[in-house]
C-alpha cells in the first residue's frame, strides 16, 4: 500500500535529520526514510564534530541535549616516520569554554539523536528501508520505492541525503554516472576500548577534555593521513587514503592501519587499550568542483550526497556541511509548498541559500586543496624532512654544528629539492 | 595487534541475497583489479593461478570502495543491503 506524504528525506544522518527536522516544525508531513535498523547503525567518521549553526538557530539550547562526547581543547599535527615524528600541539582556554569549538561523537548515538528529534518534531522514521528507485508519475517525481517492499512512498518533492554515493542524485540525473577514484577518500577505524582515567592520564586531559591528533606521514607514502581522537572511554584510530593513489599503491588499508597502530610512537598511546569494533567509510574530497546539480524537479540534495565536504588538509568538516545544507533544503521545501511549485526552479531557493552560507564560500575559497593535496612529497618527504631536521637541532653528540638554514636547505635539497620546495609552498599558499 | 582478527569486531546481519553481483567475465580480463587491496574489508581475492576472482559479501562495510576504484564497472548489481541487513556499527 503506498502512503502520500508532503515531502521523502531519503538519510537519517546529519544532513536527513536536520531537513526533517525544520520541515516537520514547520508542519509538513515528512517521511525521513533510512536503509539501518536505526539512524547510524551505518555511518562512520574519523573526526570531530564541529559547530553546527543552522541547527544552533532553530534549536537554542542544542549542545545541551546532543548526545556528545568530549570536547575537544586540545589539537595535534605529527608528521611521521617509521620510528619517529615530529608533533605541533595548540591548547587553547579559549577551546575550553562555552561553545565548545568541536565534540569527539559515535555517530550511531548522534545520529540517532538527531533523527529522534526529527521525530519529536513530528516526522515519521521509517527505518530498515533501502530506497530503491525514484517513482514518476504523470512525468513527474512523485517518490520513492523501496528495496524488497511493494507499495511506495509519495510525495511531490524528495532529499537525497543519502550519503557519498548517492544513487538517488544519479537516478535523478544530478551527479555523474561515475565518481573519479581522484575525488575520493576512504576512511578505516579502529575503535579501541580504553579506561577514561588512562586516556585523561596518558593525554593530560581532566573533566570532559578531549584530544585530537592528525598525522601525516603514516601511509607508507600513499597520499592520506592518520588521527586519533579520545571518547570517553575508547580512542578512534584511523587512516584515510586517496583512492587513486591506494589503488595503484597495491597496499590495503588493513595492513597499513596495522602498521600505523605498531609505530612506536603510536603503539605507545594506544597500548593498554583493546580493539573493539572497525569500520570503514567513503569520503568525498573533491571539494568545490565535484558538487552536483543541487536542484532538479522534485529533488534536492544535501550532505555527502552533495559531496559537501571540506578536507584542507588541517582541518575536515563535513557533518556541519551536511547539517546546514539539510536545514536549507529543507527551508526551500517549506517554501515551494507555500508556492505549490516543486518544480526545478520552485526549488531554486536552495541553491541561492547554499550559496550565500558558508557551505558553497569555504568550499570556493578552498577549491584548490584538494588538488595541492595531490603531491605525493607531502605525504613521505616533508614529514622524513621534519623529523630529520629537529632531530639534527636536539641531536648533542660533540659532533660540530653546522649552521641551521644551510642544513635546512641542504637536507630540503636532499629530500625534496628546492624547486619542489618553493612550488609546493606556493600551492599552499595559494590553496589555504 | 592481529590484523587478521580486526573483521571479527565488526557485527553484521547477513542476508543470503548479494547486495554486489559481480561479472567474473569482467574480472578476469582487467589489467588493475585495484578492488582486491582497496578494499576495507578484503572481500575481493584474486587467484593468479586459477585467473579466478572470489567476492565474498558477509564482511563487506558497505563503503562503496569498489565501486569507485572499479574501472571496468564489473558489477552486474551494486546497491546497499536491503534495509536490516548488512553491517551494524554500535560505536563508531
Amino acid at each position: 500500500m503506498s502512503k502520500t506524504y508532503q515531502a521523502i528525506v531519503v538519510g537519517a544522518g546529519p544532513a536527513g535529520s536536520s531537513a526533517a527536522l525544520i520541515m516537520a516544525r514547520a508542519g509538513l508531513d515528512v517521511a525521513l526514510v533510512e536503509r539501518g535498523t536505526f539512524p547510524g547503525e551505518k555511518n562512520m567518521f574519523g573526526g570531530v564534530l564541529h559547530r553546527l549553526p543552522a541547527l544552533e538557530e532553530i534549536f537554542p539550547d542544542f549542545w545541551d541535549r546532543a548526545a556528545l562526547g568530549r570536547h575537544i581543547i586540545k589539537k595535534s599535527v605529527t608528521f611521521m616516520t617509521g620510528d619517529s615524528s615530529f608533533s605541533t600541539v595548540i591548547e587553547s582556554g579559549n577551546f575550553d569554554k562555552t561553545p565548545y569549538n568541536g565534540y569527539s561523537i559515535f555517530r550511531p548515538r548522534f545520529d540517532n539523536w538527531l533523527a529522534q528529534e526529527a521525530v519529536k518534531a513530528g516526522a515519521t522514521l521509517i527505518t530498515r528501508a533501502t530506497v530503491d528507485d525514484l517513482v514518476y508519475k504523470d512525468g513527474k517525481l512523485a517518490g520513492v520505492s523501496i528495496v524488497g517492499r511493494t507499495g511506495e512512498l509519495l510525495a511531490p518533492v524528495v532529499i537525497a541525503a543519502d550519503g557519498v554515493l548517492s544513487f538517488i542524485a544519479k537516478k535523478a540525473g544530478l551527479r555523474q554516472p561515475t565518481f573519479n577514484p581522484a575525488q575520493m577518500a576512504v576512511g578505516v577505524k579502529a575503535l579501541i576500548d580504553m579506561p577514561r582515567e588512562m586516556i585523561d592520564d596518558r593525554f593530560g586531559l581532566v573533566r570532559e577534555q578531549g584530544f585530537a591528533n592528525e598525522f601525516v606521514g603514516c601511509t607508507a607514502g600513499v597520499r592520506g593521513g592518520g588521527f586519533l581522537y579520545t571518547n570517553y572511554d575508547s580512542l578512534s584510530v584511523g587512516l584515510v587514503f586517496h583512492l587513486a593513489s591506494l589503488r595503484v599503491s597495491g597496499k590495503t588499508p588493513y595492513d597499513l592501519l596495522n602498521a600505523f597502530m605498531e609505530q612506536p610512537q603510536l603503539a605507545k598511546m594506544i597500548s593498554g587499550g583493546r580493539l573493539q569494533e572497525y569500520s570503514a567509510h567513503l569520503i568525498p574530497e573533491g571539494g568545490y568542483e565535484m558538487i552536483p546539480e543541487l536542484v532538479g524537479d522534485g529533488i534536492l540534495v544535501a550532505g555527502d550526497a552533495a559531496a559537501l565536504c571540506n578536507a584542507t588538509g588541517l582541518n575536515l568538516e563535513g557533518i556541519n556541511l551536511a547539517s546546514q545544507s539539510g536545514v536549507l533544503a529543507g527551508k526551500a521545501v517549506i517554501e515551494a509548498h507555500q508556492n505549490r511549485n516543486f518544480s526545478k526552479q520552485g526549488l531554486s531557493v536552495y541553491k541561492k541559500l547554499m550559496e550565500e552560507s558558508y557551505v558553497i564560500k569555504d568550499l570556493k575559497l578552498y577549491r584548490k586543496a584538494p588538488h595541492m593535496l595531490h603531491n605525493d612529497r607531502i605525504y613521505n618527504e616533508y614529514p622524513e624532512l621534519m623529523c630529520s631536521f629537529m632531530e639534527y637541532i636536539y641531536r648533542i653528540d660533540g659532533a660540530p654544528k653546522e649552521n641551521l638554514s644551510k642544513l635546512f636547505l641542504k637536507s630540503a635539497k636532499e629530500k625534496v629539492g628546492l624547486g619542489n620546495l618553493l612550488a609546493d609552498g606556493f600551492s599552499a599558499w595559494r590553496a589555504l | 595487534m592481529n590484523i587478521d582478527e580486526i573483521f571479527d569486531h565488526t557485527s553484521f546481519t547477513i542476508d543470503r541475497e548479494a547486495h554486489i553481483v559481480l561479472d567474473y567475465a569482467v574480472c578476469t580480463g582487467c589489467d588493475n583489479r585495484g578492488c582486491v587491496n582497496s578494499c576495507p574489508a578484503k572481500c575481493y581475492t584474486w587467484s593468479g593461478e586459477e585467473q579466478k576472482m572470489t567476492f565474498v559479501h558477509d564482511g563487506c562495510l558497505e563503503c562503496g570502495t569498489c565501486y569507485v576504484v572499479c574501472h571496468r564497472n564489473a558489477f552486474t548489481r551494486w546497491r546497499y543491503p536491503r534495509g536490516g541487513f548488512g553491517v551494524a556499527y554500535r560505536m563508531t
